[in-house]
């Protein structure tokens, strides 16, 4: 089996991770995500009043805009739009602000591979920024298999143009209860782990799908924990500072 | 909502994040066991019949969160304190608001909710003071009154079927003039019993609005106003205040004088330097800032310069710890 990469990693290893949040001016929730050299920036804006005439104005609507770094968008970027709108709509808790609509744009920095996976986790980010309520959070991967049917995670733009297939899953973050030791949950066992997307490219047996869940869910719990720490130092520094 | 963006230099950079610091330890006691993010499991007693409150939503029996922030426990009740969200009103709160639409017997006001709020003809006062119902001839000069994109002060009256309803139904309430309206996040302006604040000695009016809306302007006199205006003029000036004024009486009577924009205009920058720092925003500091500025003779565009904003912090972290020995 081959382990070699050509940036060096082993199969299961993601490429750094930098998150910034508030760094729009005019949103009410913004944040940059970067995975190696792919880079988005997502903002935020809303609640605002009003639905469109498609939508149903009893839940809350969500509105995804996908800005490409160059052009125009093409069938892609109107794909990935879908699938992030339907990603988002099911995180967020569409029933308290009932008839209005939150706008998510997503503007993309740098594509070098693992484009809708870094979409995604910024998105989430942002509506926390904005201080949307959610079920629960959201991390996002990538998995893709080679033709000699190895698994590798995140792959670059050069490794996406020699794989065989490769599949983009998207999990809940895991929960921790504030105090572990009054936790209700049988023994430490967490929360049965739900797939909330799940996007595959490519030819693909049964058996390469079920390896990469195992292994998209093994990365996710890293993906998680890099964004709860984010958040709470966040969240720690904000309240202390405010006094 | 912008983070510190500020230029800062190798040494200001050292001292600002000792500074920082330092107010981290002073509330990191309080602060740290009730932190949460979203989805995390508040471990309330269910024999005792918790009440789930804003920010919180039932999962399997579990209270879970559904915002980031802080716990609160008030008696039975469990909710999630958030910093960056909305504003959310309570009945009786003064808000300021932008006007963005002229309905039908109401203004549409922008109030930094999601949606607007509505001032109707019949929950305020007429500018003559006079009170008697509204006809349709008032209906016909609302925009004598309140036109596009006035700023506005109003208190909270409630939630009705179609949205959250304002009342101005006193004289310090209504239109705002000559003066800056500027925002900084909710979280900021904390609920007192006072948010119209004179500064006697500056003679600029500071109003702190709920909604993160503060408004600094110049001095007006709420009752002698009306005095003042029926001697001088005749009732159909007082009536409609909005109309252009072409006389030179009316442009001196707009003209503020240069040294109360000069207050004015380092009121609102002591504001901004505030809310880049994300500290609270109440009266003594404000003012704290502003004498500080003033004995070092600064100019009033070098209060949002990076060094005046490190040395904001440092003065704020000696303020609390010596607030905090006092206790």
């Amino acid at each position: 089996m081959e382990t070699d990469r050509p940036d060096g990693r082993t199969p299961n290893q993601l490429r750094p991770l930098v998150c910034s949040c508030s760094i729009l001016h005019r949103s009410h929730g913004s944040a940059s995500w970067a995975q190696g050299e792919t880079k988005v920036l997502a903002a935020v804006y809303g609640p605002k009043a009003g639905t469109k005439k498609s939508e149903n104005p009893e839940k809350a609507s969500i509105e995804v805009i996908w800005k490409p770094k160059t052009g125009q968008i093409g069938k892609v970027e109107k794909e990935y739009e879908m699938i992030l709108k339907r990603t988002l709509e099911s995180i967020c808790i569409r029933t308290i602000y009932p008839n209005t609509t939150t706008s998510v744009i997503v503007q993309v920095v740098h594509d070098d591979g693992a484009l809708l996976p870094c979409a995604i986790n910024a998105a989430c980010a942002a509506l926390v920024d904005a201080g949307i309520p959610l079920k629960h959070l959201a991390v996002a991967i990538c998995c893709s298999v080679t033709d000699s049917g190895c698994i590798i995670l995140d792959p670059t733009k050069d490794e996406e143009e020699k794989m065989k297939a490769f599949i983009n899953l998207v999990f809940p973050n895991t929960i921790v209860s504030v105090l572990p030791e009054g936790s209700l949950q049988a023994g430490s066992e967490p929360m049965a782990h739900g797939i909330m997307t799940s996007i595959t490219q490519g030819a693909m047996s049964v058996d390469d799908y079920l390896h990469c869940l195992e292994r998209g869910r093994a990365a996710s719990a890293r993906l998680s924990e890099f964004v709860r720490k984010n958040i709470e130092l966040k969240s720690t520094s904000e309240a202390s500072k405010a006094g | 909502m912008r983070e510190i963006q500020l230029p800062l230099s190798q040494t200001q950079k050292v001292r600002l994040q000792k500074a920082l610091e330092q107010l981290e330890s002073l509330s990191t006691k309080v602060n740290s066991d009730a932190s949460v993010i979203i989805a995390d499991s508040i471990h309330v007693n269910h024999e005792d019949g918790v009440l789930k409150g804003h920010g919180t939503a039932d999962l399997n029996g579990e209270v879970v969160a559904t915002l980031c922030g802080v716990v609160e426990r008030v008696n039975k009740l469990v909710y999630v304190r958030a910093l960056r969200s909305r504003y959310k009103p309570e009945v009786g709160d003064i808000v300021i608001g932008r006007v963005v639409e002229v309905a039908q017997k109401r203004w549409r006001l922008e109030i930094n909710y999601n949606q607007d709020a509505v001032l109707l003809l019949s929950s305020m006062n007429m500018p003559d003071g006079v009170q008697r119902r509204r006809t349709a001839v008032d209906e016909l000069n609302m925009r004598c009154i309140f036109e596009e994109n006035d700023v506005v002060c109003a208190e909270v009256r409630g939630f009705q079927h179609d949205g959250l309803h304002l009342q101005a139904r006193s004289r310090k309430y209504g239109k705002l003039n000559r003066g800056q309206l500027l925002t900084v996040p909710p979280y900021l302006v904390k609920r007192q019993k006072q948010h119209f604040h004179h500064l006697e000695e500056f003679g600029i009016d500071l109003i702190l609005g709920c909604n993160g809306f503060i408004w600094v302007g110049e001095h007006v006199e709420a009752k002698d106003d009306m005095i003042e205006d029926q001697v001088s003029q005749s009732d159909s000036q007082v009536l409609f205040p909005n109309k252009n004024c072409v006389s030179l009486e009316e442009q001196e009577k707009n003209y503020t004088i240069l040294e109360t924009r000069k207050y004015i205009s380092r009121a609102a920058n002591a504001v901004r330097v505030l809310s880049t720092l994300g500290f609270n925003i109440t009266l003594e500091i404000i003012k704290g800032i502003i004498d500080l500025s003033l004995s070092m003779n600064l100019d009033i565009h070098d209060m949002l310069g990076s060094e005046f904003c490190v040395l904001v912090a440092e003065k704020e972290a000696e303020r609390r710890s010596s607030m905090k020995k006092r206790r």
